[in-house]
């Protein structure tokens, strides 16, 4: 991967909204071929980040070169070359889904024929529906198939999947991953961990502007997790410090009423744990036990979930 | 090009299959110059008030009031109501619309017929007062001839001698066509603000933000769709007033479409000034009527505003619609200038001037 060039460099990028710093001295990479993806809570500094990067918003200061180009000059030489779906699809409501696709081919130089848009997203049979009557979940992926549009270079994903049933989820899944596959690349924004563990090469952690991780999924998971998480309710609560005196715990967080435990060992940390329950008759309930993921790396990083 | 002539097709698309705005694009007007037309329509002109001036033959003069008395239409209607007057009062009369008709007796018509020699009646009316031309030129030269036949027995020697005079006289309708244009021109325009704030609002200009488009591009397709639209109206609004009323162009269409053009532009970057300032379509609703009510009343879109309260005066004397209203209706049926065609058209270039300027210095797209 590191051998293969940069389509995306970002340096020191800085955009605030008044006292609001948005974006706060961002600097990263995306590679030729990669599915590069950006999570984060809303206001991060995400999408701030990205409609800089598509030429949408203007930063205070630092460079941005796409596909070589300087961004922030030649915009629409860029434009020209990368797609584009927003977080929420807003389209002249009175054309059906093959005029919007005909519309946006048109306003390329080169487009992929119309019918295979359609057919990438399976809208083929609302073709001749009106904008405005399609589900919402038809509206998104007419929003995704129209980033594909140009057959561009990059394609830019922000929450492509939000408000789509699981078995279109997938689908787009599959769209994205058959894209990867044609040696494209991909900025992906989500909040799904499923969706960014399943898609990403690589993953920016964003929280108030800043990058506060950057690496593969695995990598973020094994550099910040050794362990594994036990997670539970528990009745009669013991005190942080009784559970972080456990044996093998290497952190605690609470949630509500539910409590994650990081350990290197499971079966060490799962009976001293029962021994702290019957000693305390304290009743345990909703016991899991999993390896952690990437919502637990969220968690420790920002010391909360993505979706609050 | 390709993209210019995607986005007008788009934005016309957007348009035809809007019931609503269908409707008021296109049946409204119709709607309210066929009601309104048909209110206020006057009873069809049957008697023509027509002025006999004679010049020094009584005899003559007399016996063509006689000829033209006895013309009877539907058993009991006089055709001509007669009285005599002197030449400049009667033109007078002509020009201010109480007289329809002047006949003028030569001095010399006595003299002239009893050595057979040909005579010219002068006729003096007002052609654009299209019933007149249309039916009183015939019934005229049959009274004479009959005339002509009694005296002189088979001999034509009564001519006729038509002057056209134009009157300040309209029909209410004449008044009213080129008024509803104007107003449907200024709903397009102002309204323009709405579909742009929506635009801006739903997200569209957004997403159009990241393709290759051009701002140009939109604008400028953008307006010409929109000229296509006003086109169209101006065609239908002519031919409706035409067909049903018998409403004649009787100007330059070149001059017409102009004007419509150069109104449109002044109302849409009113209609833009608005979308530069106003971020939602709840906000621009109220604001768009504020505008366009006012102007509706005191420019003079159904009827001549005559006396205004002096306080109201600088307001009617610096609404853009005044002044297109007058020019179109200068062009269409000849009516009486207000102010100058140059004034008209300076003021309304002044108005796209003005605001134009303000929107590129305070519109922003997102």
């Amino acid at each position: 991967m590191s051998n293969r060039t940069n389509v995306i460099d970002v340096s020191n990028l800085y955009k605030a909204y008044g006292a609001i710093r948005a974006v706060d001295g961002i600097s990263f990479d995306v590679k030729q071929g990669e599915v590069f993806g950006m999570l984060g809570p809303n206001g991060a500094g995400k999408t701030t980040t990205v409609e800089i990067i598509e030429g949408l918003r203007t930063p205070d200061s630092g460079s941005v070169t796409v596909l070589g180009i300087d961004a922030l000059k030649d915009v629409r030489e860029v434009k020209e070359r990368i797609g584009v779906q927003l977080q929420t699809p807003a389209f002249f409501p009175k054309l059906n889904v093959r005029e919007l696709v005909d519309y946006y081919g048109s306003l390329y130089k080169k487009s992929v024929p119309s019918s295979e848009i359609i057919d990438l997203v399976a809208l083929d049979e609302s073709r001749k529906v009106l904008f405005q009557n399609l589900s919402g979940g038809q509206q998104q992926r007419l929003s995704v198939a129209l980033a594909f549009v140009n057959d561009p270079d990059i394609i830019f994903l922000d929450e492509p999947t939000t408000g789509l049933d699981p078995q279109a989820r997938r689908t787009l899944w599959e769209v994205i991953e058959g894209f990867r596959k044609a040696g494209k690349t991909i900025l992906l924004t989500t909040h799904y961990m499923e969706e960014a563990e399943r898609l990403c090469d690589r993953i920016a952690i964003m929280d108030h502007g800043h990058i506060i991780a950057m690496g593969s999924p695995r990598g973020l998971i094994k550099e910040h997790f050794a362990e594994s998480a036990i997670q539970f309710k528990m009745t009669g609560y013991p005190g942080r410090e009784a559970l972080v005196a456990l044996k093998g715990v290497t952190d605690v967080i609470e949630e509500g009423d539910e409590i994650i435990l990081y350990t290197g060992s499971i079966p060490v940390t799962i009976s001293a744990l029962l021994e702290l329950a019957s000693s305390r008759s304290a009743e345990l309930s909703d016991l899991s036990i999993r390896h952690a993921d990437l919502e637990d790396v969220f968690i420790k990083l920002t010391g909360k979930r993505i979706r609050d | 090009m390709k993209a210019f002539k995607s986005v007008c097709i788009a934005g016309f698309k957007q348009t035809i299959r809007d019931r609503m705005a269908l409707i008021f694009i296109f049946l409204f007007p119709i709607m309210l110059i066929l009601v309104l037309g048909w209110v206020f329509a006057e009873p069809g002109v049957s008697t023509f008030d027509t002025g006999i001036v004679d010049l020094g033959s009584p005899q003559s003069a007399a016996t063509i009031a006689e000829g033209l008395d006895g013309v009877i239409m539907d058993e009991d209607t006089k055709v001509f109501d007669i009285s005599e007057k002197g030449m400049d009062e009667a033109l007078q009369l002509l020009a201010d619309g109480d007289l329809d008709l002047i006949i003028v007796v030569p001095e010399d018509m006595e003299s002239s017929l009893q050595l057979g020699q040909p005579v010219a009646l002068g006729v003096y009316y007002d052609p654009s007062q299209t019933v007149n031309q249309q039916t009183l030129i015939p019934i005229l030269n049959q009274v004479i001839d009959d005339i002509d036949r009694g005296m002189q027995g088979s001999v034509k020697l009564i001519g006729l001698e038509e002057h056209s005079l134009h009157s300040h006289q309209l029909r209410f309708i004449d008044y009213l066509i080129p008024g509803i244009l104007g107003m449907m021109v200024m709903f397009l325009g102002v309204f323009s603000a709405i579909a742009i704030i929506q635009q801006k609002q739903s997200g569209i200009i957004r997403r159009l933000g990241c393709t290759p488009l051009r701002r140009s591009t939109m604008v400028s397709s953008e307006g010409f769709s929109r000229i296509v639209i006003v086109l169209i109206q101006v065609a239908l609004v002519v031919l409706v007033g035409w067909l049903a009323f018998d409403v004649q162009m009787v100007g330059n269409w070149g001059i017409l479409c102009g004007l419509v053009l150069l109104g449109t532009l002044a109302f849409t970057s009113i209609g833009y000034l608005i979308a530069a300032f106003v971020k939602t379509e709840e906000g621009a609703i109220p604001i768009t009527q504020v505008i366009v009510f006012p102007m509706i009343f005191l420019s003079g879109t159904f009827i001549e505003v005559t006396s205004i309260p002096s306080f109201i005066e600088p307001v009617v004397k610096i609404m853009p619609l005044t002044y297109l209203n007058d020019a179109l209706r200068q062009t269409m049926v000849d009516g009486t200038p207000l102010y100058a065609m140059t004034t008209d058209v300076l003021i309304l270039v002044g108005w796209v001037v003005v605001c134009l300027s303000l929107t590129i210095r305070f519109f922003k797209w997102d």
